[in-house]
């Protein structure tokens, strides 16, 4: 997951070594630091880094972090002859290495020999049974071959081991909300929250997943959820301020002709209201009438 | 309601909805089609595209505010909501997500003649080998309660305007245009972008 500050370093980093400016090793850096799944790009540069013999040696022993990075790129872009070079390469360096039989696995998966890719694996986590990539892989090949319910079974068997791991939290909610399966992306949201709950995309997430869910009762939770939202990122977040405004329109409608006190009369929406019309005023003058009829439509005044 | 229809989408429109899924291969997207019925009633001219979700598409929130926002400005020009694109994270899986029927079931309470269009990726991928004319997308249409895909013997039939726009279209995937395409997921991160992709043909 990355801040804005860290996606916008990374695309001025990107425009740079596009157009010639240099920087294509920071950028890999960068790429490989916050884990982004920039495929295209990474082969590119770091072919052209790999194949110059004098850039390569002045890499120094970061070469073979360097090689490892580019195969795992080449396997995403179906460059499977590159990869296996490069894996070859590795091997070479570093025989009987487990992180480079990782690789082998790997390459194995990209060419979609599954049940060879699920040997390898298997006979790798004989030797460790804790290595987290492996466990991982087998939920992405599950997830490959189009066996959702197989992915969602080894996730969760993964995250009884692992429930630190919050990518993969992350990732299951994300599969069970692909399925409309709310109930239980809420469960993974707010495991989420629960371990960090200063987050706020988990916040908007959750709002989310409980607004789709519907009800009343869950309405107000979203509501709830929402405003965290807006607290934790200063009223910034677009979607926090829209999805407070969606909230107080679905529960007015479900509260029509109910007493007042049922009724939702704090001033959250329009305060929501002001803080979008400001924000679309600044960056996006020209969609400001759309806003207007928008919050016109689900009853918020401004 | 349910009489065969033919469906012609306009070059712009079918090439916004390719260049989307393009721009975010390993997640699965959407879109929704805007145009009208002919005059006489016996086709549905998709006149533009509006591409919507590359993340968490089944989430009901930011779906509804676009809805809004795209009924109202397009509505402004005698144009209304008249199908809806998907294009599934796997390369060769053609199935008909949960999510696209529901929100196609959606979009027929209002226009009942309503396509749902699905990107064919193997014949995306073949493209550049033959001079395919015909669409990369597959169509379905509600028959009573059940989406069906329409064969190429029925006379449910999507066309594209202009026959020249595969060749438009792999001009475009050859530099790279997907990369200036924007959605609704990127103009609630940042509503300065523009999800019309009005300068997009420019």
């Amino acid at each position: 997951m990355v801040s804005k500050t860290e996606e916008e370093q990374v695309n001025r980093l990107e425009n740079q070594v596009d157009n010639g400016g240099g920087g294509a090793w920071e950028y890999l850096c960068l790429v490989r630091k916050l884990k982004l799944r920039r495929s295209d790009k990474v082969l590119k540069y770091g072919f052209s880094i790999l194949n110059d013999s004098k850039k390569r040696s002045a890499l120094g022993p970061e070469e073979w972090t360097l090689y490892e990075q580019v195969a795992i790129a080449a396997m995403d872009c179906q460059r499977l002859d590159l990869a296996k070079e490069y894996i070859k390469n590795l091997q070479r360096k570093f025989p009987g290495s487990k992180r480079v039989g990782r690789l082998e696995a790997m390459l194995l998966e990209a060419k979609g020999s599954w049940s060879e890719a699920e040997k390898a694996y298997s006979s790798l986590l004989e030797e460790n049974q804790f290595d987290q990539v492996i466990h991982k892989r087998r939920v992405a090949m599950a997830k490959a071959q189009g066996n959702i319910s197989g992915a969602i079974e080894w996730l969760n068997k993964y995250l009884e081991t692992f429930m630190a791991d919050h990518d993969a939290w992350r990732e299951l909610a994300e599969i069970y909300v692909s399925l409309q399966m709310y109930k239980q992306a809420a469960f993974c949201y707010e495991e989420l929250i629960l371990s960090q709950p200063t987050i706020p995309l988990y916040h908007l997430a959750y709002a989310d997943v409980l607004y789709t869910l519907g009800g009343l009762e869950n309405l107000h939770a979203a509501k709830k959820y929402y405003a965290a939202t807006i607290d934790l990122t200063g009223g910034k977040n677009t979607r926090a301020l829209f999805g407070v405004c969606l909230c107080a329109s679905a529960i007015g409608q479900l509260t029509k002709g109910r007493n007042k006190e049922d009724k939702d009369g704090s001033e959250l929406p329009s305060l929501s209201a002001v803080a979008l019309d400001k924000v679309y005023k600044k960056q996006s003058p020209t969609k400001i009438s759309l806003l207007s009829s928008t919050l016109k439509n689900l009853k918020i005044s401004l | 309601m349910t009489g065969d229809s033919r469906y012609e989408i306009h070059q712009d429109a079918y090439i916004k909805l390719v260049l989307h899924s393009l721009k975010h291969r390993s997640s699965a997207v959407n879109g929704v089609l805007i145009g009208r019925s002919s005059a006489d009633g016996a086709a549905v001219e998709i006149v533009d595209s509006v591409p919507l979700f590359h993340s968490q598409i089944g989430l009901l929130p930011p779906l509804e505010i676009a809805l809004i926002m795209i009924e109202e400005y397009y509505g402004e020009k005698g144009l209304s909501v008249v199908g809806y694109f998907h294009a599934n994270e796997r390369y060769d899986d053609l199935e008909l997500a949960g999510v696209a029927k529901n929100i196609g079931d959606h979009i027929t309470r209002y226009f009942p003649e309503a396509a749902l269009l699905l990107l064919d990726n193997k014949k995306l991928g073949d493209l550049p080998k033959g001079k395919d004319r015909s669409p990369v997308l597959q169509l379905y249409t509600k028959d009573a309660s059940t989406w069906k895909l329409a064969g190429s013997k029925g006379s449910n039939q999507l066309t594209i305007k202009e026959p020249s726009a595969n060749t438009v279209l792999l001009d475009y995937i050859s530099s790279e245009k997907w990369n200036d395409i924007v959605d609704f997921d990127d103009h609630l991160d940042d509503i300065s972008k523009d999800w019309l992709n009005t300068e997009l043909f420019a």
